[in-house]
C-alpha cells in the first residue's frame, strides 16, 4: 500500500503518515500526540485545508503524530507528505 | 453555589471534604482557637527499648484500625520503600478504608494502585501525582483528593482541621529509644523538615530505619519524646533515588535566556543590597536564575543574608564562599546538601511549620526576598496553576509555591511562553494554585512582564534599562497568535480534588475528566 | 549600516531552532538547506522554511537563507522557494567563479520580477571554500551589485589546502587577510567563519578578537550560547564610546550651525570617521537622541 511521511516527532514537529484510503472513505484524518487532547479541532482544520489547497480528491489517510507542532509546522509536514504522496517535489 | 474572591464557583459543602469555607483574600482569614495536640503518653522506666520486630508488629502495636488518618514524609523522594511497604502490611491485616495523609507522593508510589483499586487507601489528603494523579482524574476514587501547600499542610494538623492517627517516619538514622536523624546512612535524605509536625501532633509515632545506632545518636532532628515504635528494616530505600548527586546548572539556551531576563530584574529591584535572601527551585531555569544571580553577587560584592528551601549543592556552594550567612533547610536535594546540613552548624534544618505555616509567630517565608517559581499556566490576573496539566489532569502537588509566593516581597514566575504548541499564558487558568495578588512577575523569552500592581517594579525595571518588558496583554495575544484556539477541557460535574489556599479555604476545585 | 556581528545558523528542518533562533538576538540568522539538511529531505525543508518566512517573525534579525551549492540541481528550488517570501539574502556555498554569481544575479531578478520584488533587493554572501574561491576573493565580491559579504570557510578550506585545523589557527590566517582585504577593496562585509567548539567560551573569545582585529565585522555561529561573547568581543569600550559620542556631536553641531568642517579637540574630523564614530555607537546600542541629550 502507498505511504509517504514527512516530518519527525523531535520536540515542536510532527510526523504526518499519508496513506492509501479506502475507496470511497474520502479524507480520514487521525491525531496523537501531545497536542491532540487540546488542539486537535485546529489541527484537523489545517490538514483538510492543506489536502483542499493541493486539490487532491482521492481517498487518503492522514496520520499526524504531533510532539508539540504550531499550526505553519502541521501545515508544512502535510503538504511535503502529500506531495511526496502524489510522486513530485516542491 | 458560592463565588470566592477569585470569581471561582464552589458547592457549599463536598462529600469527602466538608463544608466550603471560600477564599476570600492572601491574608484574609485570621485564626481564633488554640493548637490541637496529640494523644498524651506516659513512659517510665520499664520500657528502654521501642524495638519491634517488623512492620506488622509496629502496625498491631499502634492500634491501628480501619478508617483512621495515617501520614508520610516525602523525603526520601523516588527512592522511598516505606509507603508501599506499610500499606501492603497493612491490606495483608485487613486493615482498609485508610486516610493517605502524605506530604507529597511519586512515582514510585503507583504501587499504592492496587490499593485505592481494593478499597485499602479510600482518601488521599494530599497531592496526587503521576499515574495516581491520572486515575484520581479519570474517577477512579470516590472522594476528592484534598491539597494543601507546605505550610498550608501543617496549619491543617495544628488547628485541629486533620488530626493523624498513625504517623509513619522514615528515618535514616535512630536509636532503639526512639531519637531520629536524616544523616549518618547510606539513605541519607538530610533535612527531616517535614516530618516534624507529623511527629509532634500525631497520636502514635512509628519510626522506619535501617541504620539502628546505640543510644543516643548524634544530630538528633526528632527526639524520643515523641517517637512510640521503634522498626529496623533491611533498607528503608534506594540512595539513587533519595538525593541525586551534584545538581548541575542546565546548558539549554532557552532557559538561560529566560534566566538571565529574571535575574536582570531581580539585579534591578530594591531587594538586591547586602542581606538579600532568595529561594529557588532544585534545577531548570529557576537554578540558573541562582548561578546568574550569584555571579552579579560577586561583581557588585554583594552579602546575602540567608537561602530558603529546597537546598542543593549549589546554594551550599554559595554559604562556604561566604554569600551567603546560613542556609535555613526543609528539604536537601543532593548529596552536598546532605553533608553540609551534617556538618556546617549555620545549615539549619527547619521544619514545615518553621518554614511556612501562616498560623504561628512568623513563618521563614516571611522574611524572603525572592523567591523564583514555576507555573503551568499563568493569567490576564497573574493567578497560577501548578497543579493541573493542559489535558486537565490533577498531576501535581502545590509545593511551598502559595508560601513563598505570599511570603516574598519579589515573586517571579520562570517559564517557557510555549511547551510545544501549548501555552502557559492563558486568559483564566484552568485551576487556581496561587490568586495574583500574590505574584510579580513572569518571565518568559519574550521578557519580563510585570503585575500592574507593582508599580514600583515597573519604574526600576524601566529605569535599569537592560530588562526586556512586555506588557500582559501584548503576552496573551503572542500566546494566541502563535497557537491558535483550543478546545476546551470536557469534565463531568463530580469533584475529584479540592484545592486549598494556606489558611484553609478553598481556592477552587478540580473536576472529573470525560473519558 | 546594519550590525553583523553575529549569524546564527538555523538547521532547515529542525522547527524548534527555526522558530526560536531569533529570540536569542543574533544581528542575522540563517536558515540552512545545505549542509544541516539530508539529500533526501530538501524537499520537505524548503516547505518547512517557506512557512516559517510566511510567519515573518524574525524580530530585527537580518535573514538569509544558505542555498545548495551552484553545482548542484538544488539551488534553483531553492530560491524559488523562498525568494517571493521574505528574505534579506541568500548565503552560496563554495563560490569560486564570478560569472556564477551573475548567474545567479540573473536567476534571482526573474524571480523577484515574478514576485513583485524590488529588483535587487535580495542580496548574496558568498562562502569562499576553496582556494580558488579566496583567490578571486575580490572578482567574486565585485561581481554583481548584490553581493554583501564574503566569508572565509573553516573546514572545507583547510581540506582545499591540504593541511588541517590546528590550535593555533595558522593555516587560515593567510586566507582570512586575503578575504579581509578583498572584502574592503570591494567595499563589501568580511564576515569571519563558525567556532565550532561549543563548550570552548575563552577559544571563541580569542579567536573572535583577533579576526576582528584582521578587520572582519563579525562570525558565524552554531549555537546560541555563543552570541553574548562575540557580541561582547564586538561592542566598544567606554573609551572608545566616549570618543565616539564627541565627534557625533561636533558632526552635529557643525551641521546645526551649517559649517562644513567638522572639529573635535581642536583637530579636523574627516567623514569617514565620522561615519565610523556613528557606527562606533550602534554597536553600544546608544541612539543619536542619548548622544546630544
Amino acid at each position: 500500500m502507498k505511504t509517504t511521511s514527512a516530518g519527525t516527532i523531535e520536540s515542536m514537529d510532527c510526523l504526518v503518515t499519508v496513506t492509501e484510503g479506502a475507496s470511497g472513505n474520502g479524507i480520514a484524518v487521525t491525531i496523537t500526540g501531545s497536542s491532540a487532547t487540546r488542539f486537535g479541532t485546529a489541527m484537523k482544520k489545517t490538514v483538510l485545508a492543506t489536502v483542499k489547497e493541493l486539490q487532491y480528491t482521492g481517498d487518503i489517510s492522514i496520520a499526524v503524530q504531533d510532539n508539540g507542532a504550531l499550526d505553519l509546522v502541521l501545515a508544512a509536514r502535510t503538504k511535503a507528505a502529500i506531495l511526496r504522496f502524489l510522486g513530485g517535489v516542491a | 453555589m458560592i463565588t470566592n474572591a477569585l470569581g471561582r464557583k464552589l458547592p457549599e459543602e463536598i462529600p469527602g471534604y466538608g463544608k466550603v469555607r471560600p477564599y476570600e483574600g492572601w491574608n484574609a482569614r485570621k485564626p481564633e482557637e488554640h493548637r490541637d495536640g496529640p494523644r498524651i503518653r506516659a513512659t517510665f522506666n520499664d520500657r528502654t527499648d521501642k524495638v519491634v520486630p517488623d512492620i506488622k508488629a509496629a502496625i498491631k502495636a499502634s492500634g491501628l484500625q480501619s478508617g483512621m488518618v495515617i501520614s508520610f514524609h516525602h523525603h526520601l523522594r523516588n527512592g522511598d520503600f516505606v509507603v508501599n511497604a506499610v500499606l501492603d502490611a497493612c491490606a495483608e491485616m485487613g486493615i482498609r478504608d485508610l486516610i493517605l495523609f502524605p506530604t507529597a507522593l511519586f512515582g514510585v508510589h503507583k504501587h499504592l494502585i492496587q490499593h485505592i483499586k481494593s478499597g485499602v487507601i479510600t482518601k488521599i489528603w494530599g497531592s496526587v501525582n503521576g499515574p495516581i494523579g491520572q486515575l484520581v482524574s479519570e474517577g477512579g476514587m470516590e472522594y476528592p483528593a484534598i491539597l494543601r501547600s507546605h505550610g498550608g499542610r501543617p496549619r491543617a494538623v495544628t488547628s485541629g482541621d486533620v488530626h493523624i492517627d498513625v504517623a509513619f517516619i522514615a528515618s535514616p538514622t535512630a536509636d532503639r529509644y526512639g531519637n531520629l536523624s536524616g544523616v549518618g546512612s547510606r539513605s541519607s535524605c538530610g533535612s527531616l523538615g517535614y516530618a516534624h509536625t507529623d511527629a509532634l501532633y500525631a497520636d502514635v509515632v512509628v519510626a522506619l530505619t535501617d541504620n539502628l545506632q546505640p543510644y543516643p545518636i548524634a544530630s538528633i532532628a526528632i527526639p524520643q519524646i515523641h517517637v512510640d515504635i521503634v522498626v529496623p528494616l533491611e533498607s528503608i530505600g534506594d540512595p539513587k533515588g533519595i538525593v541525586s548527586g551534584t545538581t548541575q546548572v542546565t546548558r539549554d539556551p532557552l532557559r538561560l535566556l529566560i534566566a538571565n531576563h529574571a535575574a536582570k530584574l531581580i539585579e534591578a529591584s530594591p531587594y538586591f543590597k547586602d542581606g538579600i535572601s532568595f529561594q529557588t527551585g532544585a534545577g531548570g531555569i529557576s537554578l540558573a536564575v541562582a548561578k546568574f544571580v550569584r555571579d552579579a553577587m560577586r561583581e557588585r560584592k554583594i552579602k546575602g543574608s540567608f537561602g530558603l528551601g529546597g537546598i542543593t549543592g549549589f546554594f551550599v556552594d554559595m554559604l562556604k564562599e561566604g554569600l551567603f550567612e546560613r542556609l535555613m533547610d526543609v528539604q536537601s536535594f543532593d548529596l552536598d546538601a546532605v553533608r553540609s546540613i551534617a556538618e556546617n552548624p549555620n545549615h539549619i534544618e527547619i521544619s514545615a511549620d518553621w518554614y511556612a505555616n501562616p498560623w504561628n509567630a512568623g513563618c521563614a517565608v516571611n522574611m524572603l526576598d525572592v523567591v523564583v517559581l514555576g507555573a503551568t499556566e499563568i493569567d490576564r490576573n497573574f493567578n497560577v496553576n501548578v497543579n493541573t496539566e493542559a489535558t486537565g489532569a490533577l498531576l501535581h502537588g502545590i509545593g511551598g509555591h502559595q508560601d513563598t509566593a505570599s511570603g516574598a516581597k519579589l515573586t517571579v514566575i520562570t517559564q517557557p511562553l510555549l511547551r510545544g504548541r501549548i501555552p502557559c499564558v492563558v486568559d483564566d487558568v484552568y485551576s487556581v494554585t496561587t490568586p495574583g495578588e500574590v505574584v510579580d512577575a513572569l518571565v518568559t523569552e519574550y521578557g519580563v512582564t510585570i503585575n500592574p500592581r507593582r508599580t514600583d517594579l515597573m519604574e526600576v525595571a524601566r529605569e535599569a534599562g537592560n530588562v526586556p518588558l512586555i506588557s500582559m496583554e501584548e503576552l496573551v495575544e503572542k500566546a494566541h497568535n502563535l497557537t491558535g484556539p483550543m478546545d476546551p477541557v470536557e469534565v463531568e460535574d463530580r469533584i475529584i480534588g479540592v484545592i486549598e489556599w494556606r489558611d484553609g479555604t478553598v481556592l477552587d476545585v478540580v473536576r472529573q475528566l470525560k473519558i | 549600516m546594519r550590525l553583523r556581528r553575529t549569524k546564527l545558523y538555523l538547521p532547515g528542518n529542525n522547527p524548534n531552532m527555526l522558530l526560536r533562533g531569533h529570540l536569542f538576538e543574533p544581528d542575522g540568522v540563517i536558515l540552512d538547506l545545505e549542509d544541516a539538511v539530508a539529500l533526501s529531505e530538501k524537499d520537505t525543508a524548503r516547505i518547512l522554511i517557506q512557512q516559517v518566512l510566511k510567519r515573518g517573525e524574525f524580530g530585527n534579525c537580518e535573514v538569509t537563507v544558505r542555498i545548495n551549492g551552484m553545482d548542484t540541481d538544488l539551488w534553483r528550488k531553492d530560491i524559488e522557494a523562498v525568494v517571493p517570501f521574505g528574505v534579506h539574502g541568500v548565503r552560496v556555498p563554495k563560490v569560486e567563479d564570478p560569472r556564477e554569481m551573475q548567474l545567479l544575479d540573473e536567476a534571482l531578478s526573474e524571480i523577484e520580477d515574478k514576485a513583485g520584488i524590488a529588483q535587487g533587493s535580495t542580496l548574496v554572501f558568498c562562502l569562499l571554500e576553496t582556494a580558488l574561491g579566496i583567490h578571486r576573493a575580490y572578482d567574486i565580491a565585485i561581481s554583481t551589485k548584490r553581493i554583501a559579504a564574503i566569508c572565509p570557510g573553516g573546514e572545507d578550506l583547510t581540506a582545499d589546502l591540504h593541511t588541517s585545523r590546528s590550535d593555533s589557527g595558522v593555516e587560515l590566517v593567510g586566507p582570512r587577510r586575503m578575504v579581509v582585504l578583498a572584502a574592503h577593496a570591494a567595499g563589501v562585509c568580511a564576515l569571519d567563519t563558525v567556532f565550532s567548539r561549543i563548550a570552548d567560551e575563552e577559544g571563541l573569545r580569542k579567536e573572535t578578537e583577533f579576526v576582528k582585529q584582521l578587520g572582519f565585522e563579525g562570525k558565524s555561529v552554531i549555537h546560541p550560547n555563543q552570541i553574548p561573547i562575540i557580541h561582547s568581543v564586538f561592542t566598544p569600550t567606554p573609551k572608545e564610546i566616549d570618543t565616539a559620542k564627541r565627534i557625533v556631536a561636533a558632526a552635529a553641531e557643525a551641521a546645526r550651525r551649517g559649517l562644513g568642517a567638522v572639529q573635535v579637540d581642536g583637530k579636523m574630523v574627516d567623514r569617514p570617521v565620522v561615519k565610523r564614530a556613528a557606527f562606533t555607537l550602534q554597536r553600544a546600542g546608544i541612539t543619536e537622541e542619548e548622544v546630544q541629550g
